[in-house]
């Protein structure tokens, strides 16, 4: 048995390879590091893992647990959550993208919309306004340039990461 | 705590985390407890805590849980004598406080004439004043720009410009020099008409380093009041409570004692009854000044009861029924006893400037263990909607001392997991770490100071989380029930849209020995 996955990490594209030795050990590859864990599942969803040192002696144990997709993977693990991205994706996220699309922050309502598509906006020119939480987000694109298209109204509940509005950057002059 | 129950059948017109906490004390005194809730509620916590549940239709609060009509409604369907509102939504409001009043049923708080007269800042000010009650110098009428110049010179500076009407920070300004009040109070004022349709401002002296300090109230119909003593609510952002603990580590014993009859003293004054909170700022020198008076249950009650071994909403109940204190708190010792601590948890992050977060919550486990308690509002499974407030659950902690009450504090959040969306949980226990919280050492404007406590580290995660990662992705699970899936496909690929949209990820389940 073995899992694979990839993660974006500082930047970089890390491998990580998972592989049932026998019993309860496995062995993993991260990038060339090889490490190895006595690994078992508890019934609570959380995952009991004592790291194996080369002599064979074994080390202290912590429970990690995991939810999430193979894009988004959040793990806690020595009382720290971790949020792992796959390197493809770079969906959600903050408001402005510097991409020029204006995504949702997160789930929420569409307060207003402050532009109409052919406008000529600035990367700081709040686009979209959208609350949540009791909080109002102000959006903008990121970027100097056009509004290509406007996918959102006014009063309309939008998911995190949906895309809202597509700035595309002027021609250069 | 009563012989027979002081209600037959009470509606909690509020959601989540407070909810389920007083519909745990009404089932302990033999009341059945009725449920509100909007759509999106449907299955929220505190509508599976209840006996009864009544759909209020729409999703907003305004379409929900403020629509006095609608619960009045409820209640008067389901036969429920009385209402409690918890905090927030509609609990400091005196006309609903009247309107159920009017409709026959009792209102689990004070009654509304005497929240009329704590309401306003302004208003509670001067009631503080007339009961002796220590306020901060400044000025009490409206005033022209000019006169509050001169206020402000004659009180010295620092000084807060607030709006009269205020509330949230908004309007709110520190000034620390004469050349900039005009501004600060032009600004004050254009900023006071738009949040409130008010531009009265007035001038305070700024309290710095200031502690927040409050003092628990319960008063009955009978003319009795009594100080449950100090809760200390020093570590707040943007005058949101982030850690409360009672007592306070700078309140000595005499202080406590002015402190509760400063407190007492205000309450018997405007006839107040039920549960309530006057909130005082602290200064180094020790001396305390009068903020304001919330009118309800605070999120923070737990502390209290854990020192002070009274269940306030038990008291309440009590209380509201036309129950005497002088009885119900008959050869009880209200002296506190030990330390307690409460964490608010919240889906937001702090690290990214505390962007609040909505969604699904794909693995919940809270902690457990020797003096802990979890006042939870959520659980696996339980897709946190975007229009209400961000606070998931209350963790609280009980130890006989302070430093233990830390230690165990720090190890219940290193227990605690909420996966699927951004949660606070990692930034409280870097503050309850911190040296200056461990020390006691803190104040209103700790978290403002000291920003990096927010941002966190910020390091790239360690080879072995990222194998801890993949091995729980190879032998957890997450969410409740659900068969699993087939194991050994590699990813990386874009996966399977079911486990993405809900249920948390179960690819892999039943793998090496997991069930």
């Amino acid at each position: 048995m073995k899992v694979t996955r990839e993660f974006e990490r500082d930047g970089d594209k890390v491998a990580v390879r998972a592989e049932h030795v026998a019993g309860d050990r496995w062995r993993v590859r991260v990038g060339d590091h090889v490490l190895e864990f006595d690994a078992r599942a508890l019934p609570d969803g959380g995952v009991r893992l004592a790291p194996v040192a080369v002599d064979g002696s074994i080390g202290k144990a912590t429970v990690c647990y995991g939810a999430g997709s193979a894009q988004r993977y959040m793990v806690r693990t020595a009382g720290r959550t971790h949020t792992l991205t796959a390197p493809a994706s770079r969906r959600g996220g903050g408001g402005g993208g510097s991409d020029g699309t204006v995504r949702a922050p997160m789930t929420g309502t569409v307060l207003d919309v402050l532009c109409q598509v052919g406008d000529t906006v600035t990367a700081d020119q709040t686009l979209v306004v959208v609350s949540a939480m009791k909080m109002e987000h102000k959006l903008a694109a990121g970027i100097d340039g056009v509004v290509q298209s406007v996918s959102v109204q006014k009063n309309t509940t939008v998911d995190q990461g949906q895309a809202l509005v597509v700035v595309e950057k002027a021609a250069a002059e | 705590m009563t012989d027979h129950p002081p209600f037959r059948r009470v509606l909690v017109a509020n959601r989540g985390e407070i909810a389920v906490r007083v519909m745990r004390g009404l089932r302990e005194l033999g009341i059945e407890s009725v449920a509100i809730h909007s759509d999106v509620d449907a299955r929220c916590a505190h509508v599976l805590a209840a006996d009864h549940a009544v759909a209020l239709g729409g999703n907003t609060a305004t379409e929900s849980y403020l629509d006095q009509q609608k619960v009045l409604a409820a209640a008067k369907a389901t036969g429920a004598e009385a209402i409690h509102p918890g905090y927030g939504f509609l609990s400091e409001n005196s006309a609903f406080a009247r309107a159920v009043r009017e409709a026959g049923l009792v209102f689990i708080g004070p009654n509304p004439e005497a929240m009329d007269r704590l309401g306003g800042k302004k208003a509670a000010r001067e009631e503080a004043i007339a009961a002796g009650v220590p306020v901060i110098p400044g000025t009490e009428k409206d005033l022209s720009d000019d006169e509050l110049i001169a206020v402000a010179k004659k009180i010295g500076m620092p000084v807060m410009v607030k709006a009269s009407a205020g509330g949230g920070g908004r309007g709110m300004r520190r000034v620390e020099r004469e050349q900039d009040l005009a501004e600060a109070i032009a600004a004050g004022r254009r900023e006071a008409k738009d949040s409130f349709g008010d531009e009265r401002m007035i001038v305070e002296r700024a309290v710095f380093p200031a502690r927040h300090i409050e003092i628990q109230i319960i008063a009955d119909k009978h003319g009795n009041a009594v100080s449950l003593h100090e809760r200390e609510c020093s570590v707040q952002r943007r005058h949101q409570k982030v850690l409360e603990e009672a007592p306070s580590a700078v309140v000595s014993e005499e202080l406590r004692k002015r402190m509760g009859e400063a407190a007492v003293s205000l309450c018997k004054r405007v006839g107040y009854d039920n549960a309530g909170t006057c909130e005082f700022l602290l200064d180094d020198a020790g001396n305390f000044y009068f903020l304001e008076v919330n009118t309800r249950l605070q999120v923070e009650h737990p502390v209290t009861e854990l020192v002070t071994g009274v269940d306030l909403v038990h008291l309440q109940l009590a209380v509201a029924a036309g129950g005497n204190l002088t009885e119900l708190l008959k050869g009880k010792d209200l002296t506190p006893r030990g330390h307690a601590i409460e964490a608010r948890i919240c889906a937001e992050s702090p690290e990214a400037g505390y962007i609040p977060a909505a969604g699904l919550l794909e693995l919940v486990r809270e902690a457990e263990g020797p003096g802990i308690r979890v006042d939870s509002g959520v659980y696996t499974g339980w897709q946190v909607p975007p229009f209400y407030d961000s606070m998931l659950a209350k963790l609280i902690v009980w130890a006989p001392d302070r430093a233990t009450a830390c230690d165990r504090l720090s190890q219940a959040l290193r227990d605690t997991v909420y996966l699927g969306i951004p949660t606070n949980v990692d930034f409280l226990r870097r503050i309850v770490d911190d040296q200056a919280f461990r020390t006691a050492q803190i104040s209103t404007d700790m978290l403002s100071q000291r920003p990096e406590l927010a941002k966190g580290p910020g390091d790239a995660p360690s080879d072995e989380v990222l194998a801890a990662a993949v091995l729980c992705q190879a032998l957890g699970r997450s969410g409740g029930g659900g068969g699993g899936a087939a194991a050994g496909a590699s990813a990386g690929s874009s996966g399977n849209a079911v486990w993405q949209e809900f249920e948390g990820f179960r690819l892999f389940e039943g793998v090496g020995g997991a069930r």
